[in-house]
């Protein structure tokens, strides 16, 4: 070829080997580079690359148990599980650039506020890995909205779960509780019992005290994930789930209706704000119905309750979320000269002889300071039974003077003051039994006197909780046998058998001689024959009991205190009060009552006649009003 | 005007060969590898289609079509006679200023990126063409100015003409593209002749152009990518997921893969995006560091080849298009690799034959064919 442009560059092309070699080496260095690189990512390391892709892939998933239901005494469901959406997202799979989109879009879906949304996702204490949740219980056309847009909402999952619905509703979610997401401060401790970061937990109720009966046990899953963290598919079951136990509970729903009831009509025809009615069986300690007001309604829990809903139950000055049968002690006032009055017999400064008898007064005085019967004038020499019939104070003020602040303590003690019952319920409250050491410790002096005078009528620094003061009458009622109230009775496997049967279950038996206590047992029922209790005693059952009118709280412009009022009574079975055979003691407070008669009274009249059906209305409507008939005791 | 002058007796060359001389002096081993090179390519992207990779509109099918495009491009490119194309240099040249326009005026990418251009359904990335038409333009230049090529004059004159699809491109943004422009010219240059002092002086200037362009010329987005390769951890979920779950990819292939269609990264799409810039990731999970060290063996195998018809070439013009597709080769290997292992920025260059993309294949075909074209064509092959 000699074709002119061809030749033009003959002289250069030896010159240019240099650089075609220069260019090989390049290619070289760059494929030898890469090759190296390759080596170590896939032969060096390729088995910690190869643990990260299974990690990636393959996720040990839990399968959550269904939790275990809860039924009255006979057989009525207080809980079911039924089916609801959820909303959660892994953060893990929301890249940080779609966030403010995928917030804001749920925000729009589900009706949340888009800081609300952010709070939750930022609040999720585990891995990024870990689901959050955003909402519960979502309207299913929401829900089917929110996974047919799967793909433009990254990280966001819908699921079916179960949640808690409380037929019941708020008649029992003081004793039921409720359930709800696991604390983020508790979930480290939690973890290692295999909560997880999303999970249900229960938050108080028997829901909390019998979690770990109800919740079964976790099952695990090994599945096959995709990139979004979709289920591809199950490689294998690890551990099968196991359905949590049920539970039996001593209460009675008709009885907890009528307690209610009954508590009700007083409340609102003396516009009360706070009440409780306990009812229990002496015998065995159950719990027949536990009713404190104001309640509030567990399901709002269960659904995932609002922030505004929340607020509004924690900043009532009412307290809704406490129950106020166990969480709260107050001066107990008159019932408390149990305490005194055993004291004093079982120590022998007085006798069960009805000729026995101190001398009682328009007032005692201790120094300077006059220490008024709460009448003002007193009824003369009175015996152990009419001295506790008219609930008279300088009587118990005496006996409370022989026996000594040590050893009314000890008495208060035997009954069970001062120390939480055990009741398988949260937030017990322990009540105040004062004594010198006790003083000593708070306000670095002994007991006056006259706080020793106090204390003998329930008032002072006594203090209890309503299910002590019930149960401490519970005992009297069962002839020396201080039970452990229980509000379970039987735990019940998923297939229906017998887990744990009832027992009662004894905190001890009172060091009190059994005649002391027919004693006491005798006068309780002089209460109400004496006609204390006004028309009580025209019930057609056997009523004993005693009431009590409790000071608080500071003086009115006419020097007049604030009271709440009590109710501790049984029904002997036999209608013998000397016989130690009742099995129903029922307790009614009323916070804060000032009404023209004793309240509490009333409210456990009203109970006893629908609790037995009784065909008489002996209701006082008329002491049922707004007043203050001050020291009706 | 020369050129023409020359035709009679380029047909008569022609005329007088004989069909066995010809077939001869084809380069069957660069067909060979390069289509070895493509099947790759198929195969990774049957392992990319799903359970169904033979339904139409998969990756597999595409790649297939594209495939028969190529071959048949590649063809055409071999036939036809090479010498046409510095006559038609400067139409060339506007031609692929032309499509580039186009493609900013049209194109219709995702997140204001205009790289593709849809016709008749397909999309098409013409940055892709233009690398291709640019070193033919350039070996043009370089070639009528074969007695000059020491001089800076020569140096200026590519870059200016290499500049106008370089800032075509750039602004579509495609920063990893225009970055091939730039391995072209300096690798046209190098193996071309140019002068070694000037060069070096061209690329001491690109240097210190860098920082300027760091701050003035690259968003926000871009200069996240690019050095998010250093540390990938700091943002697992944003710019560094892909370098992360790509790491994981290569790393869990081992020495031998996963095995075809096996690889969890790649089917559970923990690797996003799978089909087109992280594909050799895939490759490296399914099957291991044998199969990337047999894909590096077909590149170097295909650039000796590549650079032997350079070398063999009578005619400037052959030197400078091989020398240009080599550069290009190497350079987007070594970025694509080098980014799927963690070494290099995040470019978005693809990987040649084994990134799906029809645009990619058909222009390395083309390039190739024009190659065949110059080894046809030579009088007297020295090997």
């Amino acid at each position: 070829m000699s074709t002119g442009y061809l030749l033009e560059d003959q002289p250069t092309r030896g010159r240019l080997l240099p650089r075609f070699l220069a260019f090989a080496v390049i290619v070289v260095l760059v494929v030898g580079a890469l090759s190296a690189r390759l080596f170590y990512l896939q032969v060096s390391r390729g088995g910690y690359y190869g643990g990260l892709a299974q990690d990636n892939r393959v996720l040990l998933q839990p399968i959550p148990s269904a939790r275990g239901l809860m039924y009255d005494r006979h057989g009525r469901e207080l809980v079911r599980n039924v089916p609801a959406f959820s909303v959660r997202v892994r953060p893990a799979d929301l890249p940080l650039s779609k966030r403010p989109h995928v917030v804001s879009q749920l925000s729009t879906l589900l009706g949340i506020p888009d800081v609300e949304i952010n709070e939750s996702l930022d609040r999720g204490a585990g891995s990024r890995f870990d689901l959050v949740r955003v909402a519960s219980d979502v309207p299913p056309d929401i829900a089917r909205v929110i996974s047919e847009t799967h793909l433009d909402l990254p990280g966001v999952e819908v699921a079916i779960e179960a949640r808690r619905d409380y037929p019941q509703g708020p008649l029992l979610s003081q004793l039921v509780g409720y359930t709800g997401p696991v604390a983020a401060e508790d979930l480290e401790e939690l973890k290692d019992q295999g909560y997880l970061n999303d999970d249900a937990i229960g938050r108080t109720g028997a829901e909390a005290v019998y979690e770990k009966e109800l919740r079964g046990a976790y099952g695990v899953e090994q599945i096959e994930r995709d990139a979004s963290g979709r289920k591809i598919r199950v490689l294998s079951t690890v551990r099968e789930p196991r359905t949590g136990n049920s539970l039996e509970l001593s209460v009675d729903v008709q009885a907890q209706r009528n307690a209610e009831k009954a508590i009700r009509w007083a409340m609102d025809l003396a516009g009360l704000k706070r009440g409780v009615v306990v009812v229990m069986n002496p015998q065995t300690g159950e719990i027949l119905a536990m009713v404190s007001l104001p309640t509030y309604d567990n399901n709002l829990f269960a659904r995932g309750i609002s922030n505004a809903d929340f607020q509004e139950l924690v900043k009532d000055p009412d307290q809704p979320l406490l129950n106020h049968a166990i969480s709260e002690q107050y001066p107990p006032g008159s019932t408390y000269k149990l305490v005194t009055g055993t004291g004093g017999l079982a120590d022998g400064y007085i006798s069960s002889d009805p000729s026995n008898k101190l001398l009682s007064q328009p007032f005692l005085t201790l120094g300077t300071t006059k220490f008024y019967e709460w009448n003002q004038r007193g009824w003369g020499r009175l015996n152990i039974y009419d001295a506790f019939g008219h609930s008279s104070d300088t009587y118990f003020f005496q006996v409370a003077g022989m026996l000594g602040i040590d050893r009314l303590a000890h008495w208060a003690r035997q009954y069970g003051f001062g120390e939480p019952t055990g009741i398988d319920l949260p937030a017990e409250a322990r009540g105040n039994v004062p004594t010198n050491e006790w003083k000593q410790g708070v306000f670095g002096e002994d007991i006056f006197p006259g706080e020793t005078y106090q204390a003998g009528i329930g008032q002072g620094y006594d203090t209890a909780t309503p299910i002590q003061l019930l149960n401490a009458y519970a005992a009297l009622a069962n002839g020396g046998r201080l039970l452990k109230p229980q509000i379970v009775r039987r735990i019940l496997s998923p297939e229906g058998q017998v887990v744990r049967d009832f027992k009662p279950e004894l905190i001890r038996e009172l060091d009190v001689p059994k005649d002391v206590l027919r004693t006491m047992r005798e006068a309780s029922r002089r209460v109400v024959t004496i006609r204390h209790t006004y028309n009580l005693v025209d019930l057609p059952i056997v009523v004993a009991g005693k009431s009590g009118t409790a000071e608080f709280g500071r003086r009115d412009e006419q020097g007049r205190l604030p009271f709440h009022s009590w109710f501790a009574a049984f029904v002997p079975k036999s209608g013998n009060p000397s016989a130690a055979d009742s099995e129903l003691a029922v307790l009614a407070f009323a916070f804060d009552s000032r009404t023209k008669g004793n309240v509490a009274t009333e409210i456990v009249k009203y109970y006893l006649q629908l609790h037995y059906e009784l065909d008489v209305d002996l209701r006082n409507f008329d002491l049922v009003v707004r007043d203050n008939f001050y020291r009706g005791n | 005007m020369g050129v023409l002058r020359l035709e009679p007796t380029r047909v008569h060359t022609w005329a007088t060969r004989s069909v066995s001389t010809v077939w001869g002096l084809f380069d069957w081993q660069l067909a060979l590898y390069a289509g070895l090179l493509a099947v790759v390519g198929v195969t990774m992207a049957y392992t990319n289609s799903g359970s169904t990779p033979l339904t139409p509109g998969t990756t597999f099918t595409r790649g297939l079509m594209w495939l028969a495009i190529a071959i048949i491009a590649f063809a055409l490119a071999a036939s036809f006679d090479y010498r046409w194309l510095r006559t038609f240099a400067w139409p060339i040249y506007l031609v692929n200023l032309g499509l580039l326009l186009t493609s900013l005026a049209l194109g219709d990418g995702v997140g204001g990126v205009a790289r593709w251009v849809t016709i008749f359904g397909v999309q098409f990335q013409f940055s892709e063409i233009a690398k291709i038409l640019t070193i033919i333009v350039l070996a043009n230049f370089l070639a009528s100015r074969s007695n000059r090529l020491s001089s800076l004059s020569t140096i200026v004159g590519a870059g200016l003409l290499i500049l106008p699809p370089l800032a075509l491109v750039l602004v579509q943004p495609d920063l990893g593209t225009s970055l091939v422009f730039g391995a072209i010219f300096l690798g046209t240059l190098f193996i071309g002749g140019a002068s070694l002092r000037w060069l070096g002086v061209t690329v001491a200037a690109i240097a210190a152009a860098v920082p300027l362009a760091w701050m003035y010329v690259l968003k926000d987005y871009q200069k996240q990518r690019l050095v998010s390769f250093l540390d990938p951890a700091a943002d697992p979920q944003g710019s560094g997921y892909h370098l992360i779950q790509s790491q994981i990819a290569v790393g869990s292939g081992g020495m031998f893969g996963k095995g075809l269609t096996n690889g969890s990264q790649n089917q559970l799409d923990f690797l996003p995006v799978q089909s087109t810039d992280f594909v050799f990731a895939i490759l490296s999970e399914e099957l291991g560091f044998v199969g990337a060290l047999v894909v590096f063996g077909l590149f170097c195998a295909l650039l000796w080849r590549v650079l032997l018809v350079g070398w063999r070439s009578q005619d400037p013009f052959g030197l400078v298009v091989a020398a240009g597709i080599a550069s290009m080769v190497v350079f987007q290997l070594l970025v694509n690799v080098g980014m799927v292992i963690g070494i290099m920025p995040i470019t978005g260059i693809p990987l040649p034959f084994v990134t799906h993309g029809g645009a990619s294949l058909i222009s390395i075909a083309v390039g190739l064919g024009i190659l065949e074209s110059i080894n046809l064509r030579q009088a007297k092959p020295k090997w």
